[in-house]
């Protein structure tokens, strides 16, 4: 069980989160905010590398920062953004780390084999990183994350840089891996933890907005999401009364997904609200773009 | 283990740092080289310290004397065959011969006409010495540093309080005959200036850049290639850099060994020592300019050269320590070496500033910065700055008090920091 309490973090004066509590216990959690909200800021404090300005982060009761090298032999971290060693191979690079995590040079080989199978590394195991493209640098960053077999197993943007094909192979992989483990992933992409997270965590304005299952999140917009088909030329009025979530050309009109309090016109269709619709609406006075 | 293996080879596949290494090893060979025109003349003084011994007696003289004349005879007789004239001295010889003695005499009586010259030179100075050292005054060497300086009042003072104490060694040194023993003559071929000012002073140099490159590089490594996220987040953790810390001082140790070692054993084939290495080394023909090399204590060739290259192996674990620092603390590698360059720099500038009354001035002489200006003059007099008897023991005692501290609280400064 891994409880976050009570945690502030600013960089210099800009605070960034503030009274952050949540428990995570086995499962998959998606961490669900816009870009700049703050979640990598949490993933670096779950990992250790960066320290809480107030609060504490316990593991099992203990805090991690007293924990030392017991916490980060059951972790694996994936960061957003990491580096490689140019003139390594992948397997030579997941050796290199393989000895960091303490493994025993036996095992570590038996290990890595596995793990390039299992992210269909294997055939270019041997050749320098240098000449891998982003997708495949990714899936060795995943590797290592999983080489000391994490209790604790926390993801920043996984699936950015994967191809369609890629992602839906991540997503099995990661339902299939998570089983006894607490999985952290951070997205702002909803497809990618929408079937496989147990719950969601979205951050808004520094804090903690919702920690529930995906149900339970949808179901704060239930009777507020409609369908309805407009005329190109009402579109903008249409956008300036409702909040607007999707837009789809249907023949000469527009079928429009939107939000409202009531349903004023017999034409609109209650549709059951997604996650993303939740996203959106939460979200609605930043400025997102989704990728 | 295996991890400071690792990191070692990060070291080891660096193509700067090895062809770096292998650059300063061609330049020092190619620096001894282009010094070693006079080494058969060198063979001289060898072949007459194995028929007299070097330290000089009268019974050494009285033989060495005789030896010279025989030979002399014998340089007449082909004289007087070949020009009719017959001389009393090497001088004379010479003064004869401006140009052409190529065109009078063969290779072989070159031979004895060289080696006749250097004898004479050698016991010329011999017979110097005692008028030379009855006239060297210790306090008049202290006043004309002190001038050079223009120091005044403490400072003054200071400089004329070392050299008393000097003064007192100098009676000793005399007393214990250390400044009568044969050794190259440093008038004419500077060997000492060669070995323990240019060559010690360009190994030095070539030390403190490798070691600067290894550790900062090896300390910023994972900073650099933005894996810092992942290694520091592994089970050893934020303790890699003890790691670091370790491989950097044994890399360094290993560049020291190697540029000494090669640089060294070609100077000591070219420039043949033999029978010399216990020579004091305040003897007084070790003496380059007008002043001879007295040191501070009783010390033969070899002593002194183990001595100063344990200081070299002390200043280069000096460094270590200040580029560690600053490389930890200034995450990135090229922003680290202009720091780096800053400190030495202002190290070398500050002291300058320092009033010449007060001794304030010599704090600036307490430093590894000053140290590696002057290896030729290490455990000796060293003028107003490096005249303190224990000049080399303090400074590097102080230094590594100081780095290790800081060495200290900078790692367990990155142990709490935000990564
Ligand atoms: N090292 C830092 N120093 C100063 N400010 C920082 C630092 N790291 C992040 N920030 C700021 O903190 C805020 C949160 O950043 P964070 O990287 O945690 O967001 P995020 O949710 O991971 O965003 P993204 O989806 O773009 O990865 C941002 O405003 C960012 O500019
Ligand atoms: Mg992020």
């Amino acid at each position: 069980m891994l409880i976050v309490t009570n945690v502030s973090k600013s960089y210099g004066k800009l605070s960034v989160l503030e009274n952050i509590d949540i428990e995570f216990s086995n499962g998959v959690y998606g961490l669900l905010a816009p870009n700049g909200a703050g979640k990598t800021t949490l993933i670096k404090m779950l990992t250790t590398l960066l320290f809480p300005n107030e609060g504490e982060i316990l593991y099992n009761g203990t805090n991690i920062f007293h924990m030392g090298d017991g916490y980060r032999d059951i972790l694996g971290y994936l960061p957003q953004e990491f580096g490689y060693y140019k003139n390594y191979s992948a397997r030579q690079f997941l050796n290199y780390l393989a000895a960091l995590k303490g493994l025993e040079r036996n095992l570590a080989k038996v290990r890595i084999n596995e793990l390039l199978e299992l992210v269909g590394l294997a055939n270019v195991a041997d050749k320098k990183m240098k000449k891998y493209s982003g997708g495949m640098v990714q899936r060795v960053g995943i590797a290592q994350a999983m080489l000391n077999d994490p209790k604790i197993l926390i993801l920043d943007e996984p699936t950015a840089g994967l191809d369609p094909k890629e992602r839906v192979r991540f997503r099995n992989l990661l339902a299939e891996l998570s089983r006894d483990k607490i999985v952290i992933l951070s997205t702002h992409i909803v497809s990618d933890i929408e079937s496989i997270a147990n719950e969601i965590i979205m951050i808004k304005d520094k804090k903690v907005l919702y920690k529930d299952s995906i149900n339970s999140i949808c179901k704060t917009l239930e009777g507020m999401v409609y369908e309805t088909s407009i005329d190109y030329a009402q579109a903008n009025r249409f956008r300036n009364h409702y909040f607007s979530l999707s837009e789809k050309q249907e023949g000469d009109k527009m079928k429009i997904r939107f939000i409202s309090e009531n349903k004023l016109d017999d034409s609109w269709e209650s549709v059951s609200p997604n996650i993303e619709d939740v996203f959106l609406y939460v979200y609605k006075d930043e400025v997102i773009k989704e990728g | 283990m295996d991890i400071r293996i690792k990191e070692f080879k990060k070291i080891v596949t660096s193509p700067i740092i090895i062809g770096l290494l292998v650059l300063f090893i061609v330049y020092n060979s190619i620096f001894i080289f282009q010094n070693s025109y006079f080494r058969e003349e060198l063979r001289v003084l060898t072949r007459l310290v194995d028929r007299f011994g070097y330290e000089i007696d009268d019974e050494m003289l009285e033989k060495y004397r005789l030896y010279y004349e025989e030979q002399l005879v014998s340089l007449n007789k082909i004289t007087k065959e070949k020009t009719s004239k017959n001389y009393n001295s090497m001088a004379e010889f010479f003064a004869d011969y401006k140009y052409g003695l190529e065109d009078i005499y063969d290779r072989e009586e070159l031979g004895l006409i060289m080696e006749l010259g250097i004898m004479e030179a050698y016991y010329n100075t011999i017979e110097e010495i005692d008028e030379v050292y009855s006239s060297l005054d210790i306090m008049e060497r202290a006043e004309s540093e002190i001038n050079k300086f223009q120091l005044i009042d403490k400072a003054a003072e200071t400089v004329r309080n070392q050299y008393k104490a000097f003064s007192e060694r100098f009676q000793q040194l005399v007393n214990n005959k250390e400044h009568k023993n044969l050794f190259f003559l440093g008038k004419v071929y500077r060997l000492h200036s060669i070995l323990f000012k240019s060559l010690f002073k360009i190994i030095i140099f070539e030390i403190i850049i490798l070691v600067v490159l290894i550790t900062a590089y090896i300390v910023n490594y994972e900073f650099d290639n933005k894996t810092e996220a992942i290694t520091y987040t592994t089970k050893r953790g934020r303790d890699l850099i003890l790691d670091k810390l370790y491989v950097s001082i044994f890399s360094s140790l290993v560049v020291t060994t190697i540029i000494l070692l090669v640089t060294l054993a070609l100077y000591f084939i070219i420039f043949d020592y033999s029978g010399l290495w216990k020579v004091p080394i305040s003897s007084y023909f070790n003496t380059d300019h007008n002043f001879p090399y007295l040191s501070w204590w009783k010390m033969s060739f070899v002593q002194f050269l183990f001595f100063t290259i344990g200081l070299v192996y002390s200043i280069t674990l000096l460094f270590n320590g200040i580029i560690f620092i600053i490389a930890r603390a200034i995450k990135n590698t090229y922003f680290a070496f202009f720091v780096f360059a800053i400190i030495f720099g202002l190290f070398l500038i500050l002291p300058r500033l320092a009033p010449n009354s007060s001794n304030t001035i010599f704090i600036g002489a307490f430093t590894p910065y000053f140290l590696i200006l002057n290896p030729h003059v290490w455990f000796m007099e060293g003028g107003a700055f490096a005249t303190f008897k224990y000049h080399e023991i303090v400074t590097l005692v102080i230094w590594a008090l100081m780095i290790w501290v800081l060495s200290i609280l900078s790692i367990k400064r990155f142990k709490r920091q935000d990564i």
